[in-house]
């Protein structure tokens, strides 16, 4: 038997559902496809056949599926840009205007980035430190973002800017080597274990930082 | 189908963990001459097309600039590399990632240009290869319920096939029949191939083709007709 007894009936018998949702779903997707003729809508609807894959990998449920659901949602995100991308130069080149990807500076006043307390950031990213991992790195990375988008203290030097993003490649590198050590030499677990939460906190943390510093730049700019 | 009936004696494993490398002749001369023809790839210069014109006696030369020709050779470079990868795999999953990755990548090595018809080409290779990812992960994400495992060396040791995993099976040839764009989705890809800068685009058939003779290899062994 695949399945152990301690899952419940009703989770088991819940797969087969699931699995046909997805494949229902992606045959939706492509009957629009095939309905519809402006190239922006068929790339639209071809996210639709990409999340039925995601239902289907998530219908699996064990936590091997869990591992790959996440390269699968990075493959799909990848080809969508890339064929929005080729969308975008290939208009471009039809009509001879050229335009970005970000059409920024967009204004954004809000009240709440003014009156919002500070210790909301702080408290934001004492929790995320204590979560570690991924999600740890979010939520402070959330915080860093608030704060900095929030408060409105300028001109962070650029150099600091260059520093905050090796950063996030160290330990980016470091999330990598505790991932190695998960293969190679599985009996320091912990070490690995603790290199990689720790690596990817401060890698995520980080990169959230930088898009509220890049966001604040770009929002200033008029 | 037992694996050194297909691809030779087994000359070892490497063990990364849940993660296990089979080493036969079969995989190892193919993940060999991908690294050969990356390597010939990195050494090499793009071609110059001359095109007649029409109407005068002059010709139109189609170059590749400096820059086009750095992101294109690091994207051949990438593709290069995902083929070996597909080669010497030894779990379901690693493979679908790369036939994955190839397909992304292929579609980057013609992104650049700037001719209308090839965007277009890629546009639609682009849609299909997406639309294809359902069935590939789909059908290795059912591989995966209906036997516990990705490796190959457990799933050519199962005894029996059940028709989940022949429907699995079925999905997976169908992505990988998409992600690389062979015989029923070559029309999408074959107008890809106009544009300048040869040895780039070679990549993109070589990675299909043994894509496609890995994949047999894998669905052989899933499914053990013999």
């Amino acid at each position: 038997m695949i399945v152990p007894t301690v899952v419940p009936e009703f989770t088991v018998s819940i797969f087969i559902p699931a699995l046909y949702v997805g494949l229902i779903t992606g045959f939706i997707g492509l009957l629009g496809i095939s309905f519809q003729k402006n190239d922006l809508s068929a790339l639209i609807l071809t996210d639709i056949v990409g999340v039925a894959m995601l239902v289907i990998v998530a219908a699996v449920g064990t936590d091997l599926a869990e591992a790959l659901i996440l390269p699968g949602l990075v493959v799909e995100l990848a080809e969508i840009m890339a064929i929005s991308e080729i969308l975008m130069s290939r208009e471009m080149r039809k009509t001879g205007n050229n335009a970005s990807i970000f059409p920024l500076p967009f204004a954004m006043d809000m009240e709440i980035f003014s009156t919002a307390p500070n210790f909301l950031a702080l408290i934001l990213i004492a929790y995320g430190v204590f979560l570690t991992g991924f999600t740890g790195g979010a939520v402070a990375g959330g915080g860093i973002l608030f704060y900095v988008i929030a408060r409105r203290s300028r001109g962070l030097p650029i150099k600091v800017w260059e520093g905050i993003a090796g950063i996030s490649g160290v330990a980016w590198c470091i999330w990598l080597a505790g991932f190695l050590i998960f293969f190679i030499a599985p009996e320091l677990w912990l070490l690995g274990l603790f290199m990689s939460s720790c690596g990817i906190l401060i890698k995520v943390a980080s990169k959230m930082g930088l898009i509220g510093i890049m966001a604040r730049e770009d929002l200033k700019r008029e | 189908m037992d694996i050194s009936t297909l691809g030779g004696q087994i000359l070892g494993q490497i063990p990364l963990g849940d993660i296990v490398l089979y080493l036969t002749p079969f995989n190892l001369f193919m993940f060999a001459g991908a690294l050969i023809f990356t390597a010939l790839i990195a050494m090499s210069r793009t071609e110059t097309q001359i095109e007649a014109e029409f109407g005068s006696l002059k010709d139109n030369e189609v170059k590749v600039g400096l820059e086009e020709f750095k992101i294109r050779r690091f994207l051949a470079i990438v593709c290069g590399l995902a083929t070996a990868g597909a080669m010497i795999t030894g779990d379901l999953f690693n493979f679908t990632l790369f036939v994955a990755l190839i397909g992304i990548v292929n579609i980057g090595i013609v992104s650049a240009v700037k001719q209308i018809d090839v965007l277009n080409a890629a546009f639609q290779y682009g849609l299909i290869a997406m639309i294809a990812s359902l069935p590939l992960f789909g059908g290795a994400a059912l591989v995966l319920a209906s036997t516990g495992t990705l490796s190959l060396l457990q799933l050519s040791t199962l005894a029996s096939t059940t028709p989940m995993m022949y429907f699995a099976s079925l999905l997976l040839l169908m992505g990988i029949a998409g992600e690389t764009g062979v015989a029923p989705f070559y029309a999408t890809k074959a107008e890809m191939f106009r544009t300048p800068g040869s040895p780039f685009i070679l990549i993109i058939h070589l990675s299909s083709l043994l894509v496609i003779v890995r994949a047999i290899e894998i669905l052989l062994i899933i499914n053990k007709p013999f």
